[in-house]
């Protein structure tokens, strides 16, 4: 072992053990080109007695093997030509062994060796067996490993492999492989061996020591990998089990943890689909403390990956059964290792989902097997509060989704939601989210009334607070994105079934209730929306028809709308409760059922007159209330005077004297529908318009008052525009004199009033002044209509 | 001993998992190909007789693996590398981007005495795959990169087919032996010749 000592201790090390190397390489170099074998053999031996030191950890070591590994390379050039000047390599072999120390008697011994074999003066298989065996000279585990990785590496090419030149009669794959396996064995009780010697207090320090030299023993896998003749019959009957053998009875979990990587890592997918039960039957074997759940996770995602390169495969996969053996397997590892943390165990189901969607993705009922056997390992637990995990169940969840990108498959899935009730608030949260976003990329239709319930029972942790979620403490702009895409959900159920429809809008109402007034305002205008469309479908049927109990009349939607928005008032949200009252009975209108859309009108109005107080609020409220009025043609004449009454009452009472006017003259166009048989009341219409000249002349006096300057003309502009509007639809009452009236007055107070200059009004009135001028050269009877005014 | 030196060129290559690293190195070395994908574990290495202007080298080819978790001893054999092969896969975006990753390591972790002129070959792999429909890297845009760091050669290759495997090699062989060698010259301090058995006392530990 290393002995104490710091970092700038072992580098002085280093570089002591370089200088000596390069000290007796450069004599060796010398002896070389002289041709001086005596002193090659000399000089290469004290080199190669730096790699007995004992202070060096690992990585040093390797630097200073590589150079002395060098080195040898023109030693062995060296060696190649003696022979061929006639130096027999039999006595070469025998020369080298009166090196004085066994470590470079050694490495000598295996460079000639390699010469020996090219020779082929005796068969491959004596030499290698020779050299494997003297190996055992060296016991002590650094010097060993490097040693015995040289003769791996110097016999590398000259393995008697099918095909090889060193293929005999005498020299078969076998020899070859019981070769590489015995300096494997070998190597790994030198590696084993390592952890126990030296004091407990060290235990750290060797075990990283031990994880620098792994590769070291894997890589005799590597090349048993490489032996072409290890077919399928040599690795099932040979190979694995001799490598088994030796990864079970080392019980040593570092050696045990990466050899079964490695043995799955270099050794093709065909051979471990074939040989899965012995490979999966090791595992249980294996000391309690080895991270078995890494392992099979990636055998399985190699077997995945396999299965996903080609279509060709996959009856491979059938033929062994590879599900069911690998469920098994994963099973017993799980019931075996009974304190693997949770997200280990859901780790190994997520690597089993991920293996049965890519193999078996038809087979629905493997997939809710496996979330079923997920279930039952996290049953009789708290939720899990641990992310690793969480983020596991996540994976477990959204696998599914990704494979098969419709969520009509998982809501057959009877284990899905099981599994998703066992997520902590805020992660059942995100897990909803990833579905909903999955719905929305694959724009998938949701289209019965039993998967909108299903699907509203799984991401319920957006619809409402889940019992014995923490006091919300959410980010706001979290909360709103969650939302919003519930919202956008909805818009994503149909049916063109207005039976079934109908059926899907009251369980999507029955869940968005329960949600409480912060979720409201985000869920309810979409249902809205949902349910006038369903309206629209229907509007040519009869509205009156109210037979039976069920179905779906645009009556008993409408019933449904109202109550549905009268949930809003709780919020409380009355701006928003009005808007969708005016859609409600716009709709109502074009359904032709006038008491439906009076109710709406008067819920519309109350709410205006109780709840929106703001006067910005009122302004929008008024003017909406008017546009959706104006369009009304299902009132009567008494039930449409009392509307329009009131919201002429309500324009002009609003606070400021400008919106009060635009209200005003916007009410004109409620005695004025330009329909064929509309409402032409021209007389109620220039009412309006006086209306709002007066109010535009006391908003110009104020305006004088309080800021000693005429306010804009603009508003006299726009009623001139409403004037010229009325005039041009044949509305008796608008006159060219009036025009021309307006057209004067404006004009007097613009020269007046120069200091309160306002472009804008300027451009408008010049622009309404050449829309006159444009009109009157326009000809015709338009023409002769304009004539009168002058401009 | 400089002939001999110049005798033997060492080859490093390097690139990402799974781009073909060991199946370049076994088409060349063996002609030999297999579809399965075997990961290398450590560093590993093969050589080749190569003929080259009427002499003959050995050419020392160091396949390496590409899972990082396969690399535990660190990169001591890059020294005295004579031209390192960078290798993606043409159907994989990912392999190509990495390629500057391999390369800066290996000029950190080798560190040649110029680096700015140390030879470099790209190697585009696996083009056979697909009929070239599932390639993602175009010719130009490798050509391009190698263009940027300072006109690499670039090859594309297809170990499978062992096409244009042997024109490669043909090039790393001819780059290796441009480089210029950079053996520290060692000269022995003359207490040391005179007492050359001097040092082993040096040496702790047992007596094998």
């Amino acid at each position: 072992m290393m002995s104490d000592g710091g970092i700038e201790d072992e580098e002085k090390w280093l570089a002591e053990g370089i200088a000596g190397l390069q000290h007796n390489a450069f004599y060796m170099h010398r002896a070389l080109d002289s041709n001086n074998l005596r002193d090659a053999l000399k000089y290469s031996a004290q080199m190669l007695s730096e790699l007995r030191t004992s202070r060096l950890s690992p990585h040093k070591y390797y630097e200073l093997y590589m150079r002395a590994f060098d080195e040898l390379r023109k030693l062995e050039m060296f060696f190649k030509e003696e022979t061929k000047r006639g130096c027999s390599v039999i006595d070469l072999y025998e020369l080298v062994q009166h090196a004085g120390n066994i470590l470079p008697r050694l490495y000598l011994l295996c460079t000639v060796g390699s010469v020996y074999i090219r020779s082929k003066e005796a068969p491959a298989k004596d030499v290698l067996k020779d050299l494997v065996e003297m190996c055992r000279g060296i016991q002590h585990p650094v010097r060993g490993l490097f040693l015995r990785s040289y003769l791996s590496q110097v016999s590398r090419d000259k393995l008697p492999d099918i095909g090889s030149e060193y293929e005999g009669d005498a020299d078969t794959v076998m020899d070859a492989v019981e070769f590489v396996l015995q300096n494997f064995t070998e190597m790994n009780k030198l590696w084993v061996r390592m952890q126990h010697q030296g004091p407990v207090r060290e235990k750290e320090k060797r075990e990283k020591e031990r994880s620098e030299l792994r590769d070291l023993v894997g890589k005799n896998l590597h090349v048993l990998s490489q032996i072409e003749g290890v077919d399928l019959d040599l690795y099932r009957d040979t190979v694995l089990p001799r490598v088994l053998e030796q990864v079970v009875n080392c019980k040593d979990e570092i050696a045990q943890y990466y050899l079964m990587d490695c043995i799955i890592q270099v050794f093709p997918d065909e051979y471990h689909l074939q040989t899965l039960e012995t490979l999966l039957g090791a595992c249980p074997q294996l000391q309690p403390i080895v991270d078995i759940k890494t392992v099979l996770s990636q055998l399985m995602d190699r077997l995945s990956n396999y299965a996903a390169s080609s279509a060709e495969v996959l009856p491979e996969f059938l033929q062994v059964e590879a599900f069911a053996k690998l469920s098994n397997a994963i099973g017993k590892v799980i019931e075996a290792q009974v304190d693997m943390p949770a997200f280990g165990s859901i780790g190994l189901y997520v690597s089993l989902l991920t293996f049965t969607l890519r193999v078996h993705p038809d087979r629905l009922d493997y997939v809710d097997q496996v979330l079923g056997a997920c279930v039952k390992k996290l049953s009789g637990k708290a939720k899990l509060e641990d992310s690793k995990g969480t983020k596991q169940i996540v994976a477990l969840l959204s696998a599914p989704l990704e494979k098969y990108n419709d969520i009509g498959i998982a809501l057959k899935l009877s284990n899905y939601p099981r599994v998703m009730d066992h997520l902590d608030s805020a992660t059942n949260k995100v897990m909803a989210v990833v579905i909903i976003q999955s719905i929305m990329k694959n724009n998938t239709c949701i289209s019965t009334a039993d998967k909108v319930e299903a699907l509203f029972e799984l991401i319920k942790g957006l619809i409402k607070d889940l019992d014995g979620a923490p006091a919300d403490e959410l980010d706001e702009e979290d909360f709103k994105e969650e939302q919003n895409s519930v919202a956008r959900l909805i818009h994503m159920l149909h049916n063109d079934d207005p039976e079934e429809m109908l059926k899907i809008i009251c369980i999507v109402r029955k869940h968005i209730l329960s949600g409480g007034p912060k979720r409201l305002a985000f869920t309810v205008p979409p249902l809205i929306f949902s349910a006038l469309k369903l309206v629209r479908r229907l509007q040519g049927q009869d509205g009156d028809l109210d037979g039976e109990e069920m179905s779906a009349t645009p009556k008993k939607i409408f019933q449904l709308l109202h109550q549905t928005i009268e949930a809003l008032l709780s919020v409380p949200a009355p701006e928003l409760a009005l808007r969708l009252y005016l859609q409600c009975a716009e709709a109502a209108n074009d359904c032709d059922i006038e008491p439906v859309a009076y109710e709406f009108f008067t819920q519309a109005f109350i709410l205006y007159e109780e709840e929106v107080a703001d006067s910005k609020a009122q302004v929008t409220a008024i003017h909406l209330i008017i546009g959706t009025l104006q369009r009304m043609n299902v009132f009567g004449v008494e039930n449409r005077d009392t509307l329009t009454h009131k919201a002429t009452g309500y324009s002009a009472k609003l606070l400021k004297k400008p919106d009060q006017c635009r209200a005003v003259y916007a009410c004109s166009h409620l005695f004025w529908v330009d329909d064929q048989d509309g409402i032409k009341d021209g007389e109620r219409v220039l009412l309006c318009l006086k209306r709002a000249l007066r109010i535009a002349n006391a908003a110009q006096q104020m305006a004088n008052v309080t800021r000693g300057s005429n306010g804009p003309v603009t508003l006299f502009v726009e009623i001139l525009n409403k004037y010229l509007y009325f005039f041009e639809k044949g509305n008796a009452q608008v006159t060219t004199a009036a025009i021309q009236g307006l057209v004067e007055l404006i004009t007097t107070e613009m020269q007046s009033d120069a200091k309160t200059q306002d472009p804008s009004a300027d451009a408008f009135f010049s622009s309404t002044l050449r829309y006159i001028q444009f009109q009157k050269q326009k000809g015709g009877a338009m023409g002769e209509k304009y004539e009168p005014i002058k401009v | 001993m400089a002939s001999r030196r110049r005798m033997l060129l060492k080859v490093i290559i390097l690139g990402d998992s799974g781009v073909g690293k060991t199946s370049l190195m076994n088409q060349y070395v063996n002609r030999k190909f297999s579809n399965q994908y075997k990961a290398t574990i450590g560093a590993d290495f093969l050589t080749k007789e190569v003929q080259f202007e009427d002499r003959l080298f050995t050419l020392q080819i160091w396949d390496t693996a590409g899972q990082e978790r396969f690399q535990s001893l660190g990169v001591a054999f890059y020294r005295g590398a004579d031209c390192c092969v960078l290798v993606y896969d043409v159907n994989v975006a990912k392999s190509f981007e990495n390629l500057n990753n391999w390369r800066e390591e290996f000029l950190i972790q080798a560190s040649p005495s110029d680096p700015e002129n140390f030879p470099f070959v790209v190697l585009g792999n696996k083009v056979d795959v697909d009929g070239g429909n599932s390639r993602v890297v175009s010719e130009k845009k490798a050509k391009a990169w190698c263009a940027s760091k300072g006109n690499i050669p670039y090859f594309e290759t297809s170990a499978k087919e062992g096409f244009n495997v042997e024109a490669a090699f043909q090039c790393i062989a001819k780059n290796a032996l441009k480089n210029e060698p950079e053996e520290e010259m060692y000269l022995p301090d003359t207490i040391d010749v005179a007492d050359g058995g001097g040092r082993q006392q040096r040496s702790t530990g047992c007596e094998c």
